[in-house]
């Protein structure tokens, strides 16, 4: 059944561009009544926590901002792990600040799925109803994952996963480690689910160079640090789009998807605000 | 007659008890404060890894307290890698800080090598760089694939290599860096040292640089240790370097498992707590240490009566002391600023060869733009400030009043302020901010979320150096004038307003100045503790260097010390002219 969502999602992805922020592609359609817009610039600001990277919500909260140019969104960027604690710490202290909590682990996120409120998105019908893990946490985020290698050094490019695991290959591949967040779960369970048992020893063969997360490997990759390895699409789109010598590709044996689980916190101070955002 | 004199001494014994009350009530005052600041978020950190719960979210409770995660902790194949590299990089970059800092106090204080000044000011300048920063820009320069000294390498012909991602590389760039606490302590030895006994040992026909192995050296031997072991327990604490330049090998040290262990998903902080205890008890041994060896000799070699340190005349060396100089700005300061530069101004960070390092198509504001762009960037510019400057005023005044109660006062109690005072030296930032965050976030009042949340951590953690930096200034100020005013008529507070805080000025404005860099730089406290509202500058840094763009990382690391440069300038302009006024006052 998995694959079937891999490659499904890996599509729209390819086609939107950008990390498929659904609320991005909710906004050509209207955010909701005249009046919950109206309450909403009253309330003026939003507390965003996100795993998501940075550059790539920056643009979000950008396109937000122009339609909305009087509502200031705050945006707190973390890791993984980091941002669970400092969410499960406030919500303990009762001093949650978010309007939105956006995490990449859906694992971490579905024990605190009552401290969420009931809300569903404005084109709620749009979601695939196998991405949700409870009914207050939406998959604002989808992230795909894609190879990538450097134009530059790679003249024999890989094709496939398989492909990464040659040792002609041998120390020019990186790898962001498992308990980076969500989305490297999901990768690492693909890696043995779909590649096979041995798929992990055969990369490890190859001795990649590790990285905590996958931002910093992308701009490795950049600078010619690694040539080639598996990355999400949304970390290194952006470099291409700006001239970096790269090339991104979904290999044909699929490609792993993690949504995202998003919701309002209960406890939340601008209420009306993130319905729009 | 009888009855007067009894009436007296009841005076006087009820003046004596009132002194004692208010000796008491203040020293009660300051173990408060202490308590709040220090005591409460170890225990905190304690209970973290006694426990495998959370005492925010779960509650404090002691049924689970087991010594189950020390025991893991311990048994870690990982944890004991990891401490044995942390063992060796600080062992060995301490050893290159003591050969440079040495070097260069000798050079300084005791040579006619010229432009001494010069010499002086570059054997500091490392301080004021963030390691972070200082790890970034060694990346480029070193990088074993891609730095800029490899493709220097090539495109001269010659086939050399150099990888800074090693243990070797971690070595050299803590030595360099960290040389400046050796400088510190050793040249003010050098300065106050008596030269007599090496006039003596000269006049017995022993050589200059035997002179100086057998003379000079050991007779300042308690400053080279406590630099030295000043030296190691900072570089134990250092985050930014070995992020930077181990991670690319796996080279994992006490700090950066550490912070592996709560970034990971999910974070495992219990255990993180239990790793940071390995890493204080192994700094509290080298503070105990230093403590010892500071309590032993180390004002042995100043003697009462005037003497001018020598300076000994190099004859056409002191134009190769000079070049040592210029070298060590060159690798310290130039090199890393050029890295800097060319990766903030370049738009991507893939260097060809040296005909593509010098296309000027190749360069652009475009990261000066991005970073402008984030609103972020201001506000955490403003806010570092802002916590700079709180810190630095609360934390100086409390530092004073700390340093001259353990200094010049008897009040029972002072051993224990003192002792409190110097243990956030022994706990590493980046698992104090978590201790904080258990600590405070549910005191009453909302705390949490302001601006003072970080200063109060900032004060707390550097209170061991603001008070030890300011009690040199007290050190300096002798007693008789304190008991001039006493005599006088003035009181205690009189005597600090008029005497004390006058004459200690320059000293103060010093300590301050430190605390505010140190606040600035300061990033694995504030990890936790930073809101959207307050995020200061070094979590800004640390936010684009993991969000992967070396251009936007050097091009805020540029801002930032251009910044710091500004400020400490002022600040040094300020507390000249603060000296200039306290002369002008006494004299």
């Amino acid at each position: 059944m998995t694959g079937r969502i891999f490659t499904n999602i890996a599509a729209i992805a390819g086609i939107a561009g950008l990390a498929l922020t659904w609320s991005a592609a909710a906004q050509a359609q209207e955010f909701g009544s005249p009046e919950l817009i109206a309450a909403a610039k009253a309330e003026g600001k939003l507390v965003f926590y996100t795993a998501n990277f940075a550059e790539v919500e920056q643009q979000v909260i950008k396109a937000f901002n122009k339609r909305f140019p009087e509502i200031k969104v705050e945006m707190v960027r973390a890791p993984g792990g980091q941002l669970i604690t400092r969410v499960k710490t406030e919500a303990a202290a009762g001093k949650l600040i978010a309007d939105v909590v956006d995490h990449s682990d859906r694992a971490l996120m579905q024990p605190m799925a009552d401290m969420f409120q009931d809300y569903a998105p404005p084109n709620a019908a749009d979601y695939n109803p196998e991405a949700q893990i409870a009914p207050q946490l939406w998959p604002r985020a989808t992230l795909v994952w894609s190879i990538a290698y450097n134009t530059e050094l790679v003249k024999n490019p890989p094709k496939t996963w398989k492909d990464l695991t040659k040792p002609e290959y041998d120390k020019l591949t990186g790898q962001v480690i498992a308990p980076s967040g969500g989305t490297t779960w999901t990768r690492v369970m693909f890696e043995r689910q779909v590649l096979g048992e041995d798929y992990w020893a055969k990369q490890a063969a190859t001795h990649p160079v590790l990285y905590p997360s996958g931002a910093p490997m992308s701009d490795s990759l950049v600078r010619g640090e690694i040539a080639m390895g598996p990355l999400l699409y949304n970390a290194i789109y952006p470099k291409q789009k700006d001239g970096a010598p790269i090339q991104i590709f979904f290999p044909p044996e699929g490609a792993p998807v993690n949504p995202y689980a998003s919701g309002i916190p209960k406890t939340a101070a601008h209420p009306t605000l993130q319905n729009c955002f | 007659m009888n009855g007067q004199t009894s009436r007296r001494s009841e005076v006087m014994r009820s003046a004596s008890e009132g002194r004692h009350a208010w000796a008491g009530l203040w020293v009660t005052v300051l173990l408060a404060i202490l308590g709040f600041l220090v005591i409460y978020p170890i225990l905190m950190l304690l209970l973290g890894a006694l426990t495998d719960t959370s005492p925010v979210v779960e509650g404090i409770s002691l049924s689970h307290l087991s010594v189950t995660n020390f025991l893991t902790v311990l048994a870690n194949p990982n944890v004991a890698e990891a401490l044995a590299n942390t063992l060796i990089a600080c062992g060995g970059g301490t050893l290159i800080a003591v050969a440079i800092g040495l070097l260069f106090s000798w050079i300084v204080v005791r040579t006619n090598t010229p432009f001494k000044g010069f010499i002086a000011a570059a054997s500091i300048l490392p301080l004021f760089a963030p390691p972070l920063v200082a790890g970034v820009a060694w990346a480029i320069l070193g990088s074993p694939k891609t730095g800029l000294i490899n493709t220097m390498f090539k495109w001269i012909g010659l086939d050399w290599r150099v990888d800074f991602y090693s243990m070797w590389g971690l070595v050299f760039v803590f030595g360099i860096y960290y040389a400046p606490y050796v400088y510190m302590f050793t040249a003010s030895a050098l300065r106050n040292m008596d030269p007599s006994l090496e006039e003596a040992a000269e006049i017995s026909g022993a050589s200059a640089f035997a002179t100086l192995f057998t003379v000079t050296f050991p007779l300042i031997m308690p400053a080279i240790v406590s630099g030295m072991l000043l030296s190691f327990i900072v570089m134990l604490g250092i985050y930014g370097i070995p992020a930077v330049l181990g991670a690319p090998t796996n080279l994992a040290v006490l700090t950066t498992y550490i912070f592996k262990l709560t970034n990971w998903s999910p974070p495992l902080y219990n255990t993180a707590a239990a790793v940071a205890i390995i890493l204080m008890v192994v700094t509290g041994l080298l503070v105990f240490l230093q403590q010892k060896v500071l309590s032993g000799r180390s004002y042995t070699t100043v003697a009462g009566k005037a003497f001018r340190p020598r300076s000994l005349d190099l004859g056409r060396w002191r134009w190769f002391t000079f070049g040592l100089g210029i070298v060590y700005l060159l690798v310290v300061v130039v090199l890393p600023s050029l890295a800097l530069i060319v990766a903030a101004f370049r738009k991507f960070m893939f260097i060809r060869d040296v005909s593509s390092l010098f296309d000027a198509r190749q360069y652009s504001l475009m990261h000066f733009y991005s970073i402008f762009d984030n609103p972020l960037t201001m506000r955490s510019i403003y806010n570092a400030v802002e916590v700079g400057l709180i810190t630095a005023v609360v934390g100086g005044a409390l530092a004073f009043a700390i340093g001259y109660t353990i200094h010049r006062t008897q009040v029972t109690g002072r051993r224990w302020i003192d002792v409190i005072s110097t243990l956030p030296v022994a706990i590493p930032g980046l698992v104090v901010g978590v201790a904080y965050l258990w600590a405070w976030i549910g005191v009453p009042g909302g705390l949490y979320g302001t601006i003072w949340i970080l200063a109060l951590a900032f004060i707390a953690r550097f209170m061991p150096d603001t008070v030890k930096s300011l009690s040199t200034s007290f050190l300096q100020i002798h007693r008789e004038l304190e008991e001039a005013a006493w005599v006088c008529g003035k009181g205690m507070f009189g005597t600090i307003r008029t005497i004390v805080l006058p004459l200690a000025r320059p000293g103060v404005i010093a300590s301050m100045t430190l605390l505010f860099v140190l606040a600035i730089r300061e990033l694995g406290s504030s990890l936790f503790l930073y809101t959207s509202n307050t995020m200061v500058m070094s979590v800004l840094l640390l936010d684009y260097y993991e969000g992967g763009n070396l251009g936007k990382t050097a091009a805020f690391s540029l801002v930032q010390t251009v910044l710091l440069g500004v400020l400490i300038g002022g600040a040094n302009w300020l507390s000249r002219g603060a000296a200039q006024g306290s002369v002008a006052r006494t004299g």
